[in-house]
């Protein structure tokens, strides 16, 4: 099986102490290890205001974790945990690897034919909306 | 030739204020002397007749966002611009009541009077090939006070980008960066 690649997001109690978001973050890191994954990212957004209450909480201390792992089961004792520990209020995995995929494919079909507009310009340099395509990919892969 | 400034006044009377008013009714109303009925019936019936279905539904639109967006008419004339959705939102709008008595955008007359600027996907223009749903505020635009989705045919998203952006917005509003409807 290939790998996948998840967004994890979750919010604990604003009130939770820096040091036990740590331990958490610790014991979720070494989960994700044991299962075979990986964490490639770790951000601690900190207090946000939430869009709407949870668990009669206004404000929430977000997590973001990005995980890579070929096994599944990561990813369902990861939730396990998350549902376990008192100070998480909400987590969501989302599993982003076929949308990246198809990120990928654009850009690259999107290069494939701004390589091939240099030769065609020479001979119908009419065309308005190939030039501006030339330049344009590569700020549009780094900004997504 | 008679349809053709009836409609324009069903059109635009957000882009141009109420001080429109009073040249615009005078224009038509000379030379229209014979045909006077048939004029009034004209924009309240079909929702501007040279606007097409696209003007009719985003007057419906208009009118069920509780009047934020003022009259659907109000697009073609005022709209349009870099703004995209926030034109729409913000705009002021013509009451219903101006709808048909504003002006046309100015004493020309003729078919091109009304046409609508075209909306263009903000997205495509960005080249944008993943919406993230981690960014709430380049979603907010998006999504009304609400908390609803705004449809296309307010945003001038493409169907490909709307749709990628529907599932940024839930994903969003499950993880409370989004409301799903604003509490009281």
């Amino acid at each position: 099986m290939d790998e996948r690649l998840y967004d994890l997001i979750f919010i604990l109690l604003p009130a939770t102490p820096e040091e036990e978001i740590d331990k958490l973050i610790a014991t979720l890191q070494q989960t994700a290890t044991e299962r075979g994954g990986t964490v490639e990212k770790t951000e601690k957004w900190g207090t946000r205001r939430l869009a709407y209450r949870v668990a009669k909480n206004r404000e929430g201390y977000y997590v973001y974790l990005v995980l890579r792992s070929s096994n599944n089961e990561m990813v369902k004792e990861l939730e396990r945990r998350l549902k376990v520990a008192d100070a998480v209020i909400k987590f969501q995995t989302i599993r982003l690897d076929e949308e990246l995929k198809r990120q990928k494919k654009l850009v690259q079909r999107r290069e494939r034919r701004a390589s091939r507009r240099p030769r065609k310009p020479a001979a119908a340099p009419s065309a308005p909306s190939a030039p501006p395509s030339a330049p344009a990919p590569e700020p549009a892969a780094a900004a997504s | 030739m008679m349809d053709d400034p009836t409609s324009g006044q069903g059109a635009g009377p957000a882009g141009t204020p109420p001080a429109n008013d009073a040249p615009a009714p005078a224009a038509p109303s000379a030379p229209a002397a014979p045909s006077a009925p048939a004029a009034p019936s004209r924009p309240s019936g079909s929702g501007g007749g040279f606007g097409g279905g696209r003007s009719g539904s985003s007057h419906g639109g208009g009118g069920s966002h509780g009047g934020s967006h003022g009259g659907g008419g109000g697009r073609p004339g005022g709209g349009g611009g870099g703004g995209g959705s926030h034109g729409p939102r913000r705009e002021g709008g013509g009451p219903g009541g101006g709808g048909p008595g504003g002006g046309p955008g100015g004493p020309r007359r003729g078919k091109r009077q009304y046409f609508r600027k075209k909306k263009v996907c903000r997205f495509c223009v960005e080249r944008v090939d993943f919406i993230d749903y981690k960014k709430a505020e380049m979603l907010q635009p998006f999504v009304q006070e609400r908390g609803k989705i705004l449809p296309r045919r307010i945003t001038g998203t493409c169907s490909r980008h709307q749709r990628w952006l529907g599932e940024a917005i839930k994903r969003a509003r499950n993880i409370a960066l989004l409301p799903f409807a604003t509490e009281l």
